[in-house]
């Protein structure tokens, strides 16, 4: 409204977060968070937990990979390639991996893909037991071209520096067809609505100030028919077993996290941020308010992570 | 300083229709002397993809002498810094060569 009849920022508790600040100037009014949604994280400065999470991922983006390994022992590969296996995406998949900064997702979509193309290739080539040598290596030169058959995927970060780590890493790996990189806030998409047939967010959502905005988000650039698939940390329903992921997590991970990273304060956020996610009910319930359908979760190690998974009907 | 963006809930006036995601004719529009279709090109696809964030509307052009994505009806570029398009309000700017209409926004 006209200046002088809205509430000040210093009204809304926001005074001194620039995210906010830069928010409120640009007239996004419903992306400025009530007080009582700011909270105060003692070793992060700002008291915005969007600048909060972005600047832990500022420092943490280097050693990101390495953290995960260390953290998760690993078991976060496998966690990620659980996830690919769930969406099978068949070539010409066009996915779009959010928060995706260092291209786990994207990579694993790749290789996927990849393998399912070729397969199709050589079943193609035993189909044609009559041609030359040199007629199927034409024809192999050919589809090299289509080896992804068209499939694509952009990874949308909000963060400058895990996205280079990702570009350094494909660039390393070798990955340079069928993948983007674009620098974008989760719950403002810089996309067009129904385009995207697969969305992804990994270990993503639960930094994700408002959830609700990026889960509606994320059903507008679906495609009708397009898929949900959110994979992260989730709550641990045993007690003993919860009493031992408690343990580990707050006793043993900041250590990894100085030992390794030399950034103790980033992980215990991160660690804090796991606690205060909502459960898999809970989510499942928000995912059904954003629109989609047919909703349902899948929990790996008895709920330290959970998948989720709807469908845009 | 940018104009005030219109905001997905509710736009100004005369953008209030269900189906406010016309997107702008781009560069493959038949006769446009466009740079022909690259599909495999992930920059292509990306152009086709994006909107621009306070039009809501499909940006129209890559601009390389400035290595930026424009919205030519706003005025508003997004640059490219380490080949990374960012797609934020923050890094956008205008590119107004004429003083705004009357009855203007701006602050």
């Amino acid at each position: 409204g006209p200046a002088g009849t809205s509430p000040g920022i210093s009204a809304l508790g926001v005074k001194g977060c620039p995210r906010c600040a830069w928010i409120w100037a640009l007239g996004l009014r419903r992306h400025i968070l009530l007080p009582q949604e700011h909270f105060k994280v003692d070793c992060i400065s700002f008291s915005c937990p969007f600048f909060a999470v972005y600047q832990v991922f500022e420092s943490v983006a280097k050693k990101y990979d390495v953290m995960n390994d260390s953290m998760t022992l690993g078991i976060h590969r496998v966690w990620k390639d659980i996830l690919m296996r769930k969406m099978n995406p068949s070539p010409g998949t066009l996915l779009l991996d959010v928060a995706g900064g260092t291209g786990d997702i994207a990579f694993r979509f790749i290789n996927y893909v990849h393998s399912a193309q070729e397969r199709q290739l050589q079943q193609k080539l035993k189909n044609h037991q009559n041609l030359s040598w040199q007629e199927i290596s034409e024809s192999y030169q050919e589809d090299k071209f289509k080896l992804l058959g068209d499939s694509q995927v952009v990874v949308c970060d909000i963060n400058k520096e895990m996205l280079k780590v990702g570009k350094q890493k494909a660039q390393h790996l070798g990955y340079s067809e069928g993948l983007s990189w674009v620098l974008g806030n989760a719950e403002e998409l810089p996309f067009d609505d129904n385009k995207f047939d697969v969305y992804t967010i990994a270990f993503g959502i639960r930094n994700v100030t408002r959830i609700d905005l990026a889960l509606e988000e994320a059903y507008r650039v679906l495609k009708p028919g397009g898929r949900f698939l959110c994979l992260e940390f989730s709550h641990v329903s045993n007690p003993l077993l919860s009493r031992l992921y408690d343990l580990y997590s707050f006793q043993v991970i900041p250590v990894l996290g100085e030992v390794i990273a030399g950034d103790w304060k980033s992980y215990q956020y991160l660690v804090e941020s796991i606690r205060r996610f909502p459960p898999q009910e809970e989510l499942k319930a928000m995912i059904e308010d954003a629109g989609f359908l047919k909703v349902d979760y899948q929990n790996l190690n008895s709920g330290i992570v959970a998948i989720h998974s709807g469908f845009k009907l | 300083a940018l104009p005030g963006p219109p905001g997905r809930a509710a736009g100004p006036a005369g953008r209030e229709s269900s189906s406010r995601r016309q997107p702008l004719a781009c560069c493959c529009r038949p006769g446009s002397g466009g740079k022909g279709c690259q599909r495999a090109n992930p920059s292509y696809l990306l152009l086709r993809l994006f909107v621009c964030l306070f039009s809501l509307t499909c940006l129209a052009r890559y601009e390389e002498a400035t290595n930026e994505l424009i919205n030519e009806e706003l005025g508003i570029a997004y640059p490219i810094i380490d080949g990374i398009p960012n797609m934020v309000p923050e890094a956008a700017r205008t590119t107004q060569k004429k003083p705004p209409a009357e009855g203007s926004k701006q602050p």
